[in-house]
């Protein structure tokens, strides 16, 4: 496959490029701090709907099990007709694929918060509100945030195939570097979104780290 | 001052606790028949009373105490604190001046020992500062020391040490009620005795009026200023003080349930100092008991006495009296009860 002569990584275009490069990684993670954002807020929403009536669980999940499984490349493309090479058609696809993980993972933090805790919280006069903000939600936030692990790390990996409707970040370096069978920008776009996963994962597990100072005493 | 205010508000120690004829019925899905897990609960709890109620499993004692704080709520009758029906008081408010403690006590993991026992004030909008003393004093209280215990977490004590701390959890803004579910049902024998001591040393202190919830018979007789005894389908068998229970068994069921021991169960609530002792004879006689020691101890102690009897002495030393084998027989047969 490689070009004769073509060395794999040319460093003078990465030196020409920088503030390019730059440009498109600051898209990268702004495509994908939005759909985790608004896909929080959706799964939150599902979640609340689902602690109020438990019936609700299997047709929300069942739903963004079907999301979930629609190849991306299938789902922008479905979405183009409607809402054109957007942001918008960007957005809607990566937040649903967020939408699964994070709900469960919600879902399971609340119904992990121990039944005492809550009898305890209520029989000392908590009112439902200050039960959930203040005991359910601080107990379940580990779980959570592992559930924000997967969706942002996955959400990273995706939004290089939103470059196929004109979005994608690092992944517009991806798609020039097949299109021209151009190395460099190929392996600067798959490097740093590679990069820019761990690096998310990394800063995630501190997070994890530091709103469950409980979860790390020794016993 | 709102409704809930005036209930248990100015309550100086402990409120007086009144169930006026409470069913509870939880409607049957197979034929729609009702099944009543409380029937027909009428009794009256005194100020600074520990009024234990007492059951095998299922028999409504949990429901009964959980309908006081409204956690449940009773299909028919009244429960009364201090002459106000519950149901007429916000329950959330209601909740916040009742103490409640259960046998899983429920600590919150994610919050330090001092932020657990602060829940309530904090709810109550209690003033730091007056927050962070009455954590100190009341992690003193149940014997802990608060410089080493405010800033752990739940899973760093011992069961023993929880169950302490919800116990402090559930006085800090000093209720005049406290509502205990098996409080110390999770803890080892030798754990659970000591709890029990240091918890009826301290309610006498305070004053306070609880409602103990237990499986245990033992349990009963020896924190019960009056026990309860439920039988299956939620009706009360006997509600009388625990010598009165051990005694005079209302029913075969109450007989069975405080077991064929109930003589020796009511000495251990009986002191020497409430037997009729024999004058102190001129040589002093066998081993020397405090006239606090209960019968069953000093019983257990003359069996193994070479003459069978012991001098009493009060709390300066001197001598009060003599107790031997018939001493004690008199006080548990039903010829002597008649003294009480």
């Amino acid at each position: 496959m490689t070009i004769q002569g073509e060395p794999l990584v040319r460093f003078d275009w990465i030196g020409n490029n920088l503030g390019l490069i730059g440009e498109r990684l600051w898209e990268h993670i702004f495509l994908t701090v939005l759909a985790v954002g608004l896909g929080l807020a959706i799964s939150f929403g599902l979640s609340l709907a689902i602690r109020w009536n438990g019936r609700l669980y299997l047709p929300i999940t069942s739903i963004a099990g079907v999301l979930y499984t629609i190849p991306s490349l299938a789902l922008f493309a479905l979405l183009v007709p409607f809402t054109g090479l957007s942001i918008l058609t960007a957005e809607i696809g990566l937040v649903s694929y967020t939408l699964l993980i994070l709900t469960r993972n919600i879902v399971g933090g609340l119904e992990g918060v121990p039944a005492d805790a809550r009898e305890a919280a209520i029989g000392m006069g908590y009112t439902a509100r200050q039960l959930l903000l203040r005991v359910e939600l601080p107990l379940a936030l580990p779980v959570i945030i592992a559930g924000v692990r997967v969706a942002t790390v996955t959400t990273i990996g995706l939004v290089t195939v939103t470059a196929l409707i004109g979005q994608g970040g690092l992944g517009q370096f991806i798609l020039q570097g097949i299109q021209r069978f151009f190395y460099t920008p190929l392996v600067v776009g798959a490097v740093l979104s590679i990069a820019l996963a761990i690096a998310a994962d990394a800063l995630l597990v501190g997070l994890q780290r530091a709103v469950a100072p409980w979860t790390a005493v020794k016993r | 001052m709102t409704r809930s205010d005036e209930l248990l508000g100015r309550a100086k120690g402990g409120a007086t606790v009144e169930f006026r004829q409470v069913s509870k019925h939880y409607a049957r899905s197979a034929n729609g028949q009702p099944i009543a897990a409380v029937r027909d609960l009428s009794l009256v709890v005194q100020p600074g009373e520990i009024c234990v109620l007492v059951g095998p499993s299922g028999c409504g004692k949990t429901t009964s105490l959980k309908m006081v704080n409204r956690l449940i709520e009773p299909t028919s009758g009244q429960i009364l604190i201090d002459g106000v029906d519950v149901m007429t008081v916000d329950p959330v408010a209601l909740r916040r001046r009742i103490g409640y403690v259960i046998q899983q006590v429920g600590l919150f993991p994610h919050r330090t020992i001092a932020e657990n026992i602060a829940t309530v004030p904090e709810l109550v909008g209690w003033p730091k500062a007056k927050i962070r003393a009455r954590v100190d004093e009341l992690i003193a209280l149940v014997g802990l020391d608060p410089a080493s215990y405010r800033d752990r977490y739940p899973s760093q004590l011992s069961g023993g040490e929880r169950q302490r701390i919800g116990v402090a959890r559930a006085m800090a803004i000093e209720p005049p009620l406290m509502l205990m579910d098996e409080p110390f049902g999770a803890v080892d024998p030798i754990v659970r005795e000591r709890l029990q001591n240091e918890f009826l040393d301290l309610q006498r202190r305070l004053g306070l009026t609880v409602l103990f919830v237990t499986h245990d018979i033992d349990e009963a007789i020896k924190l019960g200023t009056r026990v309860a005894v439920f039988e299956q389908g939620g009706t009360i068998a006997q509600y009388s003080p625990p010598a009165e229970l051990l005694m005079r068994p209302a029913t075969d069921y109450v007989a069975r349930f405080v077991g064929s021991d109930r003589a020796l169960k009511r000495l251990a609530v009986m002191r020497l100092a409430d037997l009729r002792l024999s004058p102190v004879s001129s040589a002093g006689e066998g081993p020397v008991f405090s006239a606090e020691t209960n019968v069953r101890d000093a019983l257990a102690a003359l069996l193994l006495a070479p003459r069978a009897a012991g001098t009493v002495v009060d709390s300066s030393g001197v001598p009060i009296g003599v107790v031997t084998m018939e001493t004690i027989a008199s006080a548990v047969q039903p010829v002597a009860a008649s003294l009480e």
